[in-house]
């Protein structure tokens, strides 16, 4: 197979390549489909996250442009580069490329700094600029005071810092993030996703980094893809995804607000068996499921003509009181609620009509009002 | 651009697949070839089948069978009888000393059983060291089958020992206490929850303590032959060692060996795969142990009375008549001297040469069966080449292999006349005996330690850079490296004393530690015998007891 870059065309368009391509990839284990035709693009200084739940193929889709998975169909470039197509692969040590694990994998035989030198080490720098690097990229991280310790007796937070340094110290073009948080409790969740957001900006990283947890996507990302059962169901920029999701299971996996059955009536949409919410032209023909996103509604006093909804139960979660409402027709909703209501109290809900989205029965596409 | 499971992982379990095949397999394949066509020596595949026939129609391979089934089946009752109570009071209860008894429970296992016959048999026999002392002999019940299991058993009782008091004291400290919350006394906790618990470890334990009794050479060899009780490693040796020699007779003993020794290992298999309820690393607190009381005393003394009959006697009587001046001097202070441990290490004796022979074996054993081991495992466990299940295969047969079976297939391979070159007579063939016989340790210490490591610890290495071959080098090797020690130092151990296969193909003029102390006992110097018995305990017991301590002990910290 021919591995130099291809020559573009048109030598007219001579902008720099993307630093990752895919198209068309597919992968198949165990004769069970697991990614089905995914095509991506990433320019360089850019970070896409991978975002779906778990088991829809993020780790395999890392795994082969990291060169550790080979593909069934399709092709991946690299800097303009291929690597890889169907049954062929660039092996992984050929492709200068960072990566962070879910487990951190550090080796627990070398020390951090063992650790940290060991991708220069790979590339023959000689001993003392490499010491300089892994000085730096410690630094980095704040762990400059750790060289010398193992693994073992870092904390997880600490050890997945480690990591992040080994993964940048030689200054990959493409730095790769499996999960790289999930291990670490909320609050120094927290605290990384800032810390990796600071340095992502201060290098100018090119990143794909992939994560269940849509808070720690939309915060890193230029872009998110959202991934559903081996496929890439949308891309967008984080504020696009959330203002217009493509999918019902989109919405319900960014947990964007209440998504309910409506059906057209005499005046145009109502929740199914409840109030009115739209007039006719709100949505096209189709149409059979609403996402009421939670911004999108307030609450006052319940008025003639309004739609109103009587509290069924309430959580104090520290930041308000989670209140489940019950809606005419069966239906419920959710509201983060200032104070607390009373139970069986009746309120009314002001709907900012323009931030409704509209979903048809199938397929899953929304299509355009 | 590689293909997938590209060239490197296929040109790497063909070796692997090579090695084996002519290591493993092909001396296995000579014996069921010779036990099938008797004339296949003289390049003849007539009368297929006939020597099985002899063999069943003269009744000598029913007895040795049955034989062999009441060896094993005894020093497993018997093994079961000495290793539970020890092992329940050492798990579940305060026992003073507790560290210590199982540093001395270790080395009855260590002790060669042909070392601890002979040793019984000095301190037995009529005028041996016990009538001397007490006026007593116990020839009666040492020469007889209740005798050998005794003596298999107590060779073979630390393996439950140790199986059970873990397991034992991993559910005592987790679910049965949690048993105790609920209601239950401490016998019934004992008996509800943590024996059926520990049953499958147990059944593991005792399955492995058959395969070591049926495989046993020296033990019925020197106890069983002078009443008659023949077992099929003893016919086997009758058969290849007596004139005439009978090698389809010696290769059906062997095949039915094999069968049961198979058996035995996929039981085990089956059972320890089962997975047992203890967790690792949830050692119990010694506070978590219940105090003797009254106890401590009587169970002191058992656990006494066990370490002096398993390790005590059988030292003491090596000791006593290596330093014997002559063995009819019997034990008295004028009859002491140093005399055969001077001759055992002054240069140019044929024991000194037996010495350093066994163990330079040992070492270059120890160090090739690590290497072809390990390889076998990282091939099995880490490359997607097809072949790998064929490699899975051979790395297992060794398990079902005992050192006379493994000593007729070298035979039965090696001496066939068209060989242009053969490594049979000269010290080589020991070591591809050797080889074969212990190969199960490193693969399964390999095994055990490439599981533990994260895939994704391979992963990192081969993303920052790091081919396959310097991913292994760097990451693997290091990680597995304790382990494979802890394994190659093993069959150094085993292989530096081994006695039957060493027997049966020694070379012309050569001795092993194992053969030279088994023929001073037939023929020359049993002093001689035993004072080379007692420099091999110190070499291959106490250092690798040491070193095995000082692993565990760095385990811990680590
Ligand atoms: N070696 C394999 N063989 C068969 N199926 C696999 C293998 N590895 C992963 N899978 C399957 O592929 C799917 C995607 O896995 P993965 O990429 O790990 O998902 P994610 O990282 O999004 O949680 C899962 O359904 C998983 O069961
Ligand atoms: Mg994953």
């Amino acid at each position: 197979m021919d591995l130099t870059p291809q020559p573009p065309l048109s030598t007219a368009v001579v902008d720099t390549p993307a630093a990752l391509e895919m198209a068309g990839l597919s992968l198949r284990l165990g004769g069970t489909p697991i990614l089905r035709d995914i095509d991506l693009k990433l320019a360089p200084g850019r970070v896409l996250a991978l975002l779906g739940p778990s088991g829809s193929g993020k780790t395999t889709l890392l795994r082969l442009v990291a060169g550790l998975l080979v593909p069934d169909a399709g092709t991946i470039h690299l800097a303009g580069k291929l690597v890889a197509a169907a049954g062929h692969a660039l092996p992984p040590e050929a492709r200068g490329l960072g990566m962070v694990f879910q487990d951190y994998a550090l080796w627990p035989h070398m020390n951090v700094a063992g650790n940290v030198g060991f991708p220069l080490e790979m590339r023959r720098m000689p001993a003392p600029e490499r010491a300089k690097r892994v000085a730096r990229a410690l630094d980095r991280v704040g762990l400059a005071a750790f060289a010398e310790r193992r693994p073992s007796e870092l904390s997880g937070g600490q050890q997945q810092r480690v990591a992040i340094a080994r993964a940048i110290v030689a200054e990959p073009a493409l730095v790769l993030f499996d999960e790289p948080l999930s291990n670490l409790d909320r609050e120094l969740r927290e605290t990384m996703v800032g810390e990796i957001a600071g340095l992502v900006e201060e290098l100018g990283l090119t990143a794909l980094y992939v994560t269940h947890d849509h808070s720690e996507a939309f915060s890193l990302a230029h872009e998110v893809a959202v991934m559903e059962a081996g496929q890439i169901a949308q891309i967008a920029a984080p504020e696009d995804l959330v203002a217009d999701p493509a999918s019902v299971s989109i919405a319900r996996f960014l947990r964007l607000g209440a998504l309910l059955p409506v059906q057209r009536g005499a005046q145009g949409w109502y929740l199914r068996g409840g109030a009115f919410l739209a007039p006719p032209e709100a949505a096209p023909e189709k149409t059979d499921t609403v996402l009421l996103p939670s911004r999108a509604l307030s609450v006052t006093e319940p008025r003639a003509g309004m739609l109103t909804a009587t509290v069924t139960r309430t959580l104090f979660r520290g930041d308000g009181h989670w209140a489940t409402l019950a809606l005419d027709g069966g239906h419920d909703i959710q509201l983060l609620l200032p104070h607390r209501p009373a139970p069986g109290a009746v309120l009314g809900l002001q709907i900012s009509h323009g931030s409704l989205r509209w979903f048809p029965s199938s397929p899953s596409k929304r299509t355009s009002p | 651009m590689r293909r997938q499971g590209g060239a490197p992982q296929g040109l790497l379990t063909a070796l692997a697949a090579v090695l084996l095949t002519v290591i493993v397999a092909a001396p296995f394949l000579f014996i069921a070839l010779q036990a099938i066509f008797p004339k296949i020596g003289a390049g003849s595949l007539a009368a297929p089948f006939s020597a099985m026939a002899d063999v069943l129609s003269a009744g000598r391979l029913p007895r040795a069978t049955l034989n062999t089934l009441i060896m094993g089946v005894g020093t497993v009752i018997v093994s079961a009888l000495i290793a539970v109570p020890l092992a329940a009071i050492r798990a579940l209860y305060r026992l003073p000393g507790a560290a210590l008894w199982d540093v001395i429970f270790l080395v009855p296992f260590m002790i060669p059983p042909y070392i601890a016959t002979l040793s019984w048999v000095m301190t037995g026999q009529p005028r041996g060291y016990l009538e001397q002392l007490t006026g007593q002999n116990i020839a009666g019940l040492l020469f007889s089958v209740p005798g050998i299991v005794i003596i298999l058993a107590l060779h073979c009782f630390p393996v439950v020992y140790f199986a059970l008091s873990r397991s034992f004291a991993a559910i005592g400290g987790r679910f049965a206490d949690v048993s105790r919350v609920f209601g239950a006394g401490p016998l019934r906790a004992f008996l509800r929850v943590t024996l059926p618990l520990a049953l499958p470890g147990l059944a593991a334990s005792l399955i492995l303590v058959f395969a070591m009794a049926i495989e046993e050479y020296g033990t019925p060899a020197v106890l069983g032959t002078r009443i008659g009780f023949r077992v099929l490693v003893t016919g086997i040796d009758e058969a290849i060692g007596d004139w005439p020699v009978d090698l389809p007779g010696a290769s059906t003993l062997a095949l039915v060996l094999v069968a049961m020794a198979t058996a035995a290992y996929l039981a085990q298999r089956r059972l320890l795969a089962r997975g047992g309820f203890e967790t690792t690393g949830s050692r119990p607190l010694q506070a978590d142990r219940r105090p003797l009381g009254r106890a401590t005393l009587p169970a002191l003394l058992l656990f006494g009375a066990v370490a002096l009959v398993s390790t005590g006697i059988p030292l003491l009587a090596v000791l006593a008549t290596a330093l014997a001046k002559t063995i009819s001097g019997g034990l008295a202070p004028e009859n002491l001297g140093l005399q055969n441990f001077t001759a055992v290490l002054a240069t140019s004796t044929t024991a000194r040469s037996a010495l350093l022979t066994s163990l330079g074996l040992g070492l270059v054993a120890a160090l090739l069966t690590g290497l072809l081991g390990a390889f076998a495992a990282f091939v099995v466990l880490r490359t997607r080449a097809r072949g790998r299940f064929y490699v899975d295969l051979l790395a297992a047969l060794p398990n079902a292999a005992p050192g006379v079976v493994v000593a007729l297939g070298m035979i039965l391979l090696w001496n066939q006349p068209w060989w242009p070159i053969t490594p049979y007579n000269t010290l080589s063939i020991l070591v591809l005996a050797y080889v074969l016989l212990l190969l199960p340790q490193p693969v399964r210490y390999t095994t055990a330690a490439l599981q533990q490591i994260a895939p994704s610890l391979d992963a990192a290495a081969r993303v920052s850079g790091a081919s396959e071959l310097t991913m292994a080098r760097r990451i693997l090797l290091p990680l597995i490296g304790p382990h494979l020690l802890v394994a190659m130092l093993l069959v150094f151990v085993v292989a530096a004393r081994e006695l039957v296969a060493s027997l049966l193909i020694l070379p012309v003029g050569h001795q092993t530690i194992a053969t030279f102390i088994w023929r001073q006992f037939d023929q020359g110097s049993v002093g001689l015998g035993m004072a080379m018995a007692f420099v091999t305990i110190c070499l291959t017991t106490l250092l690798p007891l040491v070193v095995l301590i000082a692993a565990r002990r760095t385990e811990d910290i680590g």
